[in-house]
C-alpha cells in the first residue's frame, strides 16, 4: 500500500517533518506501506503559479497525482496565526475536490505552544471533512515542550493504528464516479485504465437524460 | 488544413508606453486584423464573446457580419459562443442570419464561458455550466435541423410551434466546434455529436490537449461517425516572431511579463517550455506547430492567438505578415505530407451542402 506524507514546514531542518517522519514510521509497524514524502515548501514556487496559471508544473504535478493515488496520507502543517500554514491550504486548494472521497487521513500539526492544539479539530479535520476523506479520531499535535515530554510517542503510535486499521480495512471508493463510467482508453480493451491518468466521462445519453430535456 | 486567427479582444495597456487604446480603436483593430489575415491567405477568423471589462467583443455577429461584408473568402468563426448564457434560439437565429450575409462562410465554437459574475448577470448559475451547455445545444441543433420545434427543458421557457428564421442557408446548419480546456463532458457531447473538438492548447501542458483529444476522437469513433483519425479537432497556439529570435524575446518579454491571465507569473523560458507558446525565430514556430501532430494526430484547424497583452496594432499586422509569408505556407506543406488520404479536411458550407445533396440523392 502506497502511504504518502504531506509535510508543510517550512525551515530545514524541521519539527513538523520530525513529526511527520515520526507518523509515518509508526504507520509502518503496524501495516506494511511505500512510504512517499511531499515537501510543499520545495513546491511553493509551483503552487503560487499554479494558482494564477490554472497548471501545474512538473514537480506540483507529480506531488498531486501522489496524494491523488494514495492509500492513506499523513498531513502535517505548522500552526501560522491559529490555523493551518497558507501553503499548506494552498497545496489542497489545488486538489481536485473528488480526489480524497473515502481516503484515510491522519492529521497532524507543529506549533511553539500547546495552547493552539485545537487547530487539529477546528481548521484541519473541517477542511478533510469537506474533501469526504476519512480522518482518524486521534490527531496529533506536536509543542516545542511535547518533545522533550512523556506522551507524544503515545499519541502517535494510537494515530497510526488508526490509520493503519483504515488503510487495510477500507479501500477507496470509485463508486461515487460511477459505474458506467468510460474512459479515453475504450472500455474493455483489456488492460485496466490508468485511473491517474485517464480521463473519465459519463456516456452523452445518460447526461442528457439526467435533465430531462426533450 | 485550415490556418487562422482568434482574437480574444482584450483592451489592455501597452506595457512598454503605458497607453491603452480605447473601445473604437481596439474594435476596429479587431478588424483590421481580420482583414489583414484575409489578405495574407489564412482561411479563419474568429473572435471571442465577452460580456466583462476590459473585452470588447460582447457582439460577435455583428462584427463578423461587418467583416464579412468587406471580405470574399475568410471563414468567420467565435472563439468561442457562450452556449451557456445566451438564448440557443438567439444564437440559431444570429448564425443563421450571418450565414446568409456571408454566403455560408461561418461556423462557430461552442463555449461555457468561465466568468463567474456572467452567469447571473444573464439569469443563470455557473454551477449549472455542464447542463446548461448540454440543454440549450441539444436545443440548438435541433432549431437549425426542424422547422417547427416543440421544446421543453430545464433552463428555458418552452417553446410550442417555434421556427427559428431565417432558416440555416440551403438547409445547412453552420459547423459546430466544441471548445474545452479540461472538460471531459464537452468532448464527450463534440464526440456524440459529430461536431468539431477544439482544445485552445495554449495554456496548458502538451499532455494535457493530448489526453482530452484522445477521449474526444475515441468517443467520437464509438458514436459512428468514423475512425478515431477521422473525427474533426482545432488547435489553438500563440506566437510571437521576429527574423532573429532574440530579438522576438527581447521584444515579447514585456507584454508577457504584463500580460492577462499568466502574467507576473512564470518566466517566458518556463512557459514557453511548458505550453505551446513559441517565441523566436519563423522556423522555430514552424517546428514548434508541427509538434503538435504528434500528440494530437492530423488534425483540421489551427488557429493564432496574435494579438492580446497591448501589443500595438501595427506589431500585430507585421506577425502576420510573417505568418503568412513564412509560416503558414510550409506548414500547409508539411502538414499535408504523411496526412492519410481518409483523414477529412475540416467541413465548409459547400462541404456539408455536397454531402446533404448526396444524402438526398
Amino acid at each position: 500500500m502506497k502511504l504518502v506524507v504531506v509535510s508543510a514546514g517550512l525551515s530545514v531542518p524541521s519539527s513538523t517533518r520530525l513529526l511527520a517522519d515520526r507518523l509515518a514510521a509508526a504507520t509502518a509497524r503496524h501495516t506494511p506501506v511505500d512510504v512517499q514524502v511531499v515537501e510543499v515548501r520545495e513546491l511553493a514556487v509551483e503552487i503560487a503559479h499554479h494558482l494564477t496559471n490554472g497548471f501545474p508544473g512538473r514537480a506540483l504535478s507529480a506531488a498531486l497525482d501522489a496524494v491523488t493515488g494514495a492509500d492513506g496520507l499523513i498531513v502535517v502543517t505548522p500552526v501560522f496565526t491559529a490555523s493551518y500554514s497558507g501553503l499548506f491550504k494552498s497545496f489542497f486548494d489545488l486538489i481536485d475536490p473528488a480526489a480524497l472521497t473515502g481516503k484515510p487521513v491522519l492529521i497532524a500539526a507543529t506549533g511553539g505552544t500547546a495552547r493552539h492544539s485545537l487547530v487539529l479539530e477546528h481548521a484541519l479535520r473541517p477542511l478533510f471533512a469537506y474533501l469526504r476523506a476519512v480522518v482518524v479520531p486521534t490527531a496529533v499535535y506536536a509543542a516545542s515542550e511535547d518533545w522533550g515530554a512523556p506522551g507524544l510517542a503515545e499519541r502517535i503510535d494510537r494515530a497510526a493504528a488508526e490509520l493503519a486499521a483504515l488503510m487495510t480495512g477500507l479501500t477507496r471508493s470509485d463508486a461515487a464516479i460511477g459505474s458506467n463510467a468510460v474512459t479515453g482508453r475504450e472500455a474493455g480493451a483489456g488492460s485496466a485504465p490508468d485511473t491517474a491518468d485517464a480521463l473519465r466521462v459519463v456516456p452523452f445519453e445518460e447526461q442528457l437524460a439526467r435533465l430531462g430535456a426533450a | 488544413m485550415q490556418f487562422g486567427i482568434f482574437s480574444v479582444g482584450d483592451v489592455t495597456p501597452d506595457p512598454t508606453t503605458g497607453r491603452t487604446p480605447t473601445e473604437r480603436e481596439r474594435i476596429k483593430a479587431m478588424v483590421a486584423i481580420a482583414l489583414k489575415a484575409e489578405e495574407i491567405g489564412l482561411d479563419v477568423f474568429a473572435t471571442g464573446e465577452h460580456h466583462n471589462p476590459p473585452f470588447v467583443p460582447s457582439s460577435p455577429t455583428t462584427m463578423l457580419g461587418y467583416i464579412a461584408a468587406r471580405t470574399e473568402r475568410l471563414i468567420l468563426s467565435t472563439s468561442t459562443t457562450l452556449i451557456t448564457t445566451n438564448d440557443p434560439v438567439k444564437i440559431a437565429e444570429d448564425f443563421a442570419m450571418l450565414q446568409h450575409l456571408a454566403d455560408g462562410r461561418v461556423d462557430l465554437m461552442m463555449g461555457r464561458g468561465n466568468t463567474g459574475p456572467v452567469y447571473p448577470w444573464f439569469g443563470q448559475d455557473i454551477r449549472q455550466g455542464v447542463n446548461l451547455a448540454i440543454e440549450n445545444y441539444a436545443l440548438l441543433h435541433r432549431l437549425w435541423r426542424e422547422d417547427v420545434v416543440n421544446w421543453e427543458g430545464k433552463f428555458r421557457t418552452p417553446l410550442q410551434g417555434f421556427t427559428a428564421t431565417p432558416r440555416p442557408l440551403d438547409g445547412v446548419p453552420p459547423f459546430v466546434w466544441h471548445g474545452s480546456i479540461r472538460s471531459p463532458e464537452i468532448a464527450e457531447q463534440a464526440a456524440y455529436y459529430g461536431d468539431g473538438f477544439f482544445h485552445n492548447n495554449i495554456f496548458w501542458p502538451a499532455d494535457h490537449t493530448k489526453r482530452m483529444v484522445e477521449l474526444y476522437r475515441t468517443r467520437y469513433a464509438h458514436y459512428g461517425h468514423g475512425t478515431p483519425e477521422q473525427a474533426i479537432v482545432g488547435l489553438g497556439g500563440q506566437v510571437f516572431m521576429r527574423k532573429n529570435s532574440q530579438d522576438a524575446v527581447r521584444e515579447f518579454r514585456p507584454y508577457f511579463d504584463n500580460a492577462p491571465v499568466y502574467g507576473h507569473g512564470p518566466s517566458l523560458e518556463d512557459f514557453t517550455d511548458q505550453t505551446p507558446l513559441t517565441v523566436g525565430s519563423p522556423q522555430q514556430v514552424i517546428e514548434k506547430t508541427l509538434s503538435f501532430r504528434e500528440y494530437a494526430g492530423d488534425y483540421q484547424r489551427q488557429l493564432f492567438l496574435m494579438d492580446h497583452a497591448g501589443l500595438p496594432l501595427k506589431t500585430v499586422l507585421e506577425q502576420l505578415d510573417l505568418l503568412g509569408e513564412e509560416v503558414v505556407p510550409v506548414l500547409r506543406k508539411e502538414f499535408a505530407a504523411g496526412r492519410p488520404a481518409d483523414v477529412p479536411e475540416a467541413p465548409t458550407h459547400a462541404s456539408l451542402l455536397a454531402a446533404q445533396e448526396v444524402s438526398v440523392a
